[in-house]
């Protein structure tokens, strides 16, 4: 995925590849496997180019990243049982009974 | 009559005020794991007393009993069907509301899923962890049978030492084991399946500060209530963009403030909980059933 976002064309497999065979081992099957299951979610683009496919990423990752965000930071609605999150955010005032409630903690820590 | 005026009464008090009292008390907050049952058992009873509410009054009005032919001539036939389709609306929407929020939940858990893991780095300190490289404090968990995903932002490591860290991840491997994502999912299509003037968020608002408290204790038991507590305050704490701010008492305090008191064993209450609860399931069941069972006692003799 790297790799595609850090071209400006599109890639065959061929070319990803040869670019990571540098830095890893990796067999050309597995780099296609990968590349068609990212196809299959819609997180690149391909097209025909003679016998082989064409990769490039569908959206730039700032864009997808600011997806995630989104999706993740989402508190209205549907979309907030798909992700359980540990902690949501709160007003001062109950910062400061957080706060309270925790030096209790701490100090029941000493003295006990 | 009194049947289906009985059933209508306790669907009503299910559905209004019995969910509006106990979400005023704290109690439930002492034995979350039977409140949750006890949640449960409150839903399934008000849809049970409603629908038997409907099927009762339809017998009644459709006439003598061993009388089951149906007359399109008698107005009273006419308004007993009507019922009965009325009831079978609700049970239709009912399950349209579950399988609606089944699929969709998991469409985009699953498109979230195949971000993270594009976007994220694996860790291994524990199965399925990933960390995104975003400064925003955020931990949470995606919930699936099979590649299960706890996600963490870097700014939320940040802010965490190594035992915080280890208790949040704990409280996430909790909600993940326990699959309280479907505890949820149930309140939410309970309050997807009817329409806006009868339903209230009260049940789905307290079923998710409940699981929060059940995963809590899960991460108490294993690594003490301290770094949880440590740990909540250092991510709540932080501030954010977009920082909705809850008008009550959030739940952030109220776990907080239950980690700093004493670690409860509240046996009796429990039980007692979740004989409330099977009371409530099995009193409009047989309500419904005893002129059902009746009734074929009655043909067979």
């Amino acid at each position: 995925m790297e790799q595609l976002w850090a071209s400006p064309a599109a890639l065959t497999v061929r070319e990803v590849h040869e670019q990571l065979a540098g830095t890893r081992e990796l067999a050309y099957t597995t780099v296609m496997t990968v590349l068609d299951r990212l196809a299959k979610k819609k997180l690149t683009e391909r097209e025909r180019d003679g016998k082989a496919w064409r990769y490039r990423a569908a959206a730039p990752r700032e864009e997808l990243a600011a997806d995630l965000m989104r999706d993740a930071l989402d508190r209205a609605g549907d979309r907030r049982e798909a992700l359980v999150r540990f902690v949501g955010q709160v007003s001062d005032e109950e910062a400061a009974l957080l706060r309270e409630a925790l030096s209790k903690l701490d100090d029941q820590e000493q003295t006990g | 009559m009194t049947t289906p005026v009985l059933l209508a009464v306790l669907a009503l008090v299910l559905t209004g005020p019995a969910p509006a009292l106990l979400a005023r008390s704290d109690w439930p907050y002492r034995v979350p794991r039977a409140a949750v049952i006890l949640w449960q058992a409150i839903a399934l009873a008000a849809v049970l007393a409603a629908l038997g509410a409907g099927i009762a009054l339809s017998y009644s009005i459709a006439g003598r009993p061993g009388e089951p032919r149906f007359d399109p001539s008698s107005v009273r036939d006419l308004v007993a069907a009507a019922i009965l389709a009325m009831v079978a609306l609700v049970v239709v929407r009912l399950l349209w509301a579950i399988g609606r929020v089944a699929v969709g939940t998991r469409a985009r858990r699953k498109r979230h899923r195949d971000l993270v893991d594009v976007l994220a780095t694996p860790d291994g300190l524990i199965p399925g962890l990933r960390v995104l490289a975003e400064e925003t404090p955020l931990a949470y968990c995606l919930p699936a049978l099979r590649g299960a995903r706890v996600v963490v932002s870097v700014g939320a490591l940040d802010r965490l030492d190594d035992s915080e860290l280890k208790a949040v991840l704990a409280h996430e491997q909790a909600h993940l084991r326990a699959r309280h994502d479907l505890v949820l999912e149930e309140f939410t299509a309970l309050h997807h399946a009817f329409p806006r003037w009868v339903r209230s968020d009260v049940a789905l608002e307290q079923a998710r500060t409940l699981v929060e408290l059940l995963a809590d204790d899960d991460a108490r038991r294993r690594n003490g209530p301290r770094p949880l507590a440590r740990a909540l305050v250092a991510l709540a704490g932080a501030p954010a963009p977009e920082a909705a701010l809850a008008a009550a008492k959030s739940a952030t305090v109220l776990r907080v403030q239950r980690l700093a008191g004493p670690a409860a064993n509240e046996s009796t209450l429990s039980a007692i909980t979740y004989a409330a609860a099977a009371a409530l399931l099995i009193l409009p069941t047989i309500t419904i059933a005893a002129p059902i069972v009746k009734a074929i006692v009655d043909a067979v003799s």
